[in-house]
């Protein structure tokens, strides 16, 4: 049968900073959508769906020798059988817990061919604790990772904090990572279309809405610190170098590296040319055309730690023609 | 029976095929131990009844047996009705008239898998981290925690084992009267279908990372078999033991068991190209042939012996989800992902 791709937004956030809350409001919303949640918790949730499905998180290592090669099977057990059912729904939730790397949940999406073929990561959803975030960061890697993969941020509880705080924190996030869309918000209040079916992870779409996305900014290198970096250059680039360059990078520091995206200009071709890549994983495909007499820039972003920037710089422009 | 495949006659005629149209995919379907009867599961939630002789009109929809999806049937070994898992954590009895009688209620688990041994009227069943054993008398036993959710379970031929895939490999369970410890088997990543050869020496497992992994369950060796374009969900053992059946290539795929296995040779690929990649493989109950279904709809039956094959059913473009044979082997049911339950009768 062929059927539309499904979107999947994955939730992630810390103890505590509003995620079953926001799960809560989107199912109780009359929206006239109907949606298959994958939660930890049964208990938690105080709504009753019948399309609540409890997942354990069972991340398995592949056996390809890659230790950051972790998968979610549980994920695409249930949504393989999610598929079995005569209802359909338009969207899958993914609520994932406070102390999960969302890695194997993004990675789960770059793997499985049924699940590729049948669903789409819409976007990953992070809830910040606008009091706690601070103090989570100097907890583990955890806070910082969840903020590192996200498409979208919910900068939540902010009525418990200044305006000097909520400053600092926002900076954080964006210092960590500088591509999210961060939406302030109190008890995890926001229209949700702000959050739903966005196609913020897949660059494609969010090109057609927000040409500018990856706009280059001030590149910052913290270290052991997440941080975001990019490059871009008006010149196109050799697809061929480039996959060879991004996939021997990858392999070599895609423990480091927890995404990569780019939106490149190609010799003669009419359209993008969108790259991403979550640890060693990689996809790339066309985008969205390039409007006529547009300038084409090629565009390339990193988020991660340990980034050197003048190597990646330098592999960058190996690629260039 | 006899299929004459060799007989330009019996290829260039589709058998004589009775299908249903459903509005939910079909996720499984079995014989009843008599062959009288078929069953589908189905995704929302029926097990329908089909009598296997494909000339009487079909029977009515009944109510809905599970809540949610079935995800797993299989004949009972104990009667000749069915056994049905679903997505609302149900195992179901499913009696001739399309009763049914509940064995298990998990809520918030999913019944995906089961494996039923004739002999001794026993089923497992996969249920969250644990193998489930239901007795002929009804009485259940899990077995484990697994480290993590039992992807598939199947008997060992004399009934005296189960044996349960999850992540890093497999485990083995005595199931008998004395209680062995657990053995297991390792091979990292994730296994997503066991089956158990029809000699009980070997235990094949398909994986996430589109290989096969077998155990030599005595000496405890194992082997790999690479080279598949998609995971290998569906795996049959022929009659004889001598081959195992694969899925998920464009032709039947059957690797070497008799002798000294398979290691060092490749498989035996036979058969017309098909069109897609198999989904679903069957090996015939008794003798030489086996059935596969494609991703686009087409079903062949092959011939080892042969090595020819025969289309039985034609592309449509729905996905065959499930194959099952009759005990006499005489017809085939199938079921694809937009609702079709078919009865194919190859007698000629």
């Amino acid at each position: 049968m062929a059927q539309a791709q499904v979107p999947v937004t994955v939730l992630t956030g810390y103890l505590g900073a509003g995620k079953t809350t926001l799960l809560n409001r989107i199912l109780s919303e009359q929206h006239g959508k109907k949606y298959a949640v994958i939660v930890n918790e049964f208990g938690e949730l105080g709504v009753d769906n019948d399309l609540v499905v409890n997942a354990d998180e069972e991340v398995f290592e592949m056996n390809n020798g890659c230790i950051c090669c972790t998968v979610r099977g549980d994920l695409i057990r249930i949504i393989e059988g999610l598929m079995k059912r005569k209802d359909k729904f338009d969207g899958i939730l993914v609520e994932t817990t406070g102390l999960a790397d969302p890695g194997p949940v993004a990675q789960t999406f770059f793997t499985d061919d049924d699940v590729k073929a049948r669903t789409r990561l819409d976007a990953i959803v992070t809830v910040v604790d606008a009091k706690h975030f601070l103090g989570q960061l100097e907890q583990g890697t955890e806070a910082e990772e969840q903020v590192a993969f996200a498409d979208v941020i919910l900068l939540n509880k902010t009525d418990l904090v200044s305006g000097d705080e909520l400053e600092k924190v926002e900076g954080k996030i964006h210092a960590i990572n500088r591509y999210a869309r961060i939406h302030r918000t109190q008890k995890s209040k926001i229209e949700l279309d702000a959050i739903l079916d966005k196609g913020a992870f897949d660059l494609k779409r969010i090109l057609e809405h927000e040409p500018d996305f990856l706009e280059h900014g001030h590149d910052h290198n913290h270290g052991e610190e997440v941080a975001s970096l990019s490059f871009s250059s008006d010149r196109p680039v050799d697809t061929e170098k480039f996959q060879k360059w991004m996939g021997a990078l990858l392999q070599l520091k895609g423990g480091d590296i927890l995404r990569s995206k780019g939106i490149l200009s190609i010799d003669g071709a009419p359209k993008r040319y969108v790259y991403q890549g979550v640890h060693m994983m990689m996809d790339a495909d066309w985008g969205s055309p390039w409007k006529a007499g547009e300038k084409r820039m090629s565009k390339l972003v990193f988020i991660g730690r340990n980034l050197d920037a003048e190597n990646l710089k330098r592999g960058f422009e190996d690629c260039l023609k | 029976m006899k299929l004459d495949l060799g007989n330009p006659a019996w290829r260039n005629t589709l058998p004589f095929t009775r299908s249903v149209p459903s509005d939910a995919p079909v996720a499984a379907c079995a014989f009843s131990r008599d062959g009288t009867t078929v069953g589908f599961g189905l995704g929302d939630g029926q097990v329908r009844l089909l009598p296997a002789d494909p000339k009487p009109p079909a029977t009515a929809a009944a109510e809905p047996q599970h809540k949610g999806a079935v995800l797993s049937l299989i004949g009972d070994p104990t009667t000749d009705g069915f056994v049905s898992g679903g997505d609302d954590g149900r195992l179901l009895r499913i009696a001739l008239d399309g009763g049914a009688v509940e064995i298990v209620n998990q809520k918030g688990k999913w019944i995906d898998k089961l494996a039923a041994h004739r002999a001794t009227g026993a089923i497992a069943a996969s249920v969250g981290k644990m193998a489930l054993l239901v007795d002929k008398t009804g009485a259940t036993r899990e077995f484990g925690p697994h480290q993590s959710t039992v992807t598939s379970v199947d008997f060992s031929k004399d009934g005296s084992r189960i044996g349960a895939a999850h992540y890093d490999g497999i485990t083995v369970w005595s199931i008998g009267a004395v209680t062995l410890p657990p053995r297991s088997f390792k091979w990292r990543g994730s296994h997503v279908a066991l089956k158990w050869s029809t000699d009980g020496k070997f235990i094949a497992t398909g994986t996430q990372e589109n290989d096969i992994h077998v155990w030599r369950i005595a000496q405890a060796t194992d082997m790999r078999m690479q080279g598949y374009p998609a995971k290998v969900k569906s795996l049959s053992w022929s009659a004889d033991a001598r081959w195992l059946y694969t899925s998920s290539q464009p032709v039947f795929t059957a690797w070497p068991f008799a002798g000294k296995g398979p290691e060092g040779k490749p498989p035996l690929q036979f058969g017309d190209e098909g069109a897609g990649l198999m989904t679903v493989i069957a090996a015939h109950p008794t003798a030489e042939y086996v059935a596969g279904g494609y991703d686009s709809g087409e079903v062949q039956v092959g011939d080892i012996k042969s090595k020819r094959s025969a289309v039985i059913r034609m592309v449509d473009g729905n996905a065959v989800t499930c194959l099952a044979w009759s005990p006499d082997g005489a017809s085939l049911a199938a079921g694809t992902d937009n609702g079709d339950m078919l009865v194919i009768d190859l007698k000629r």
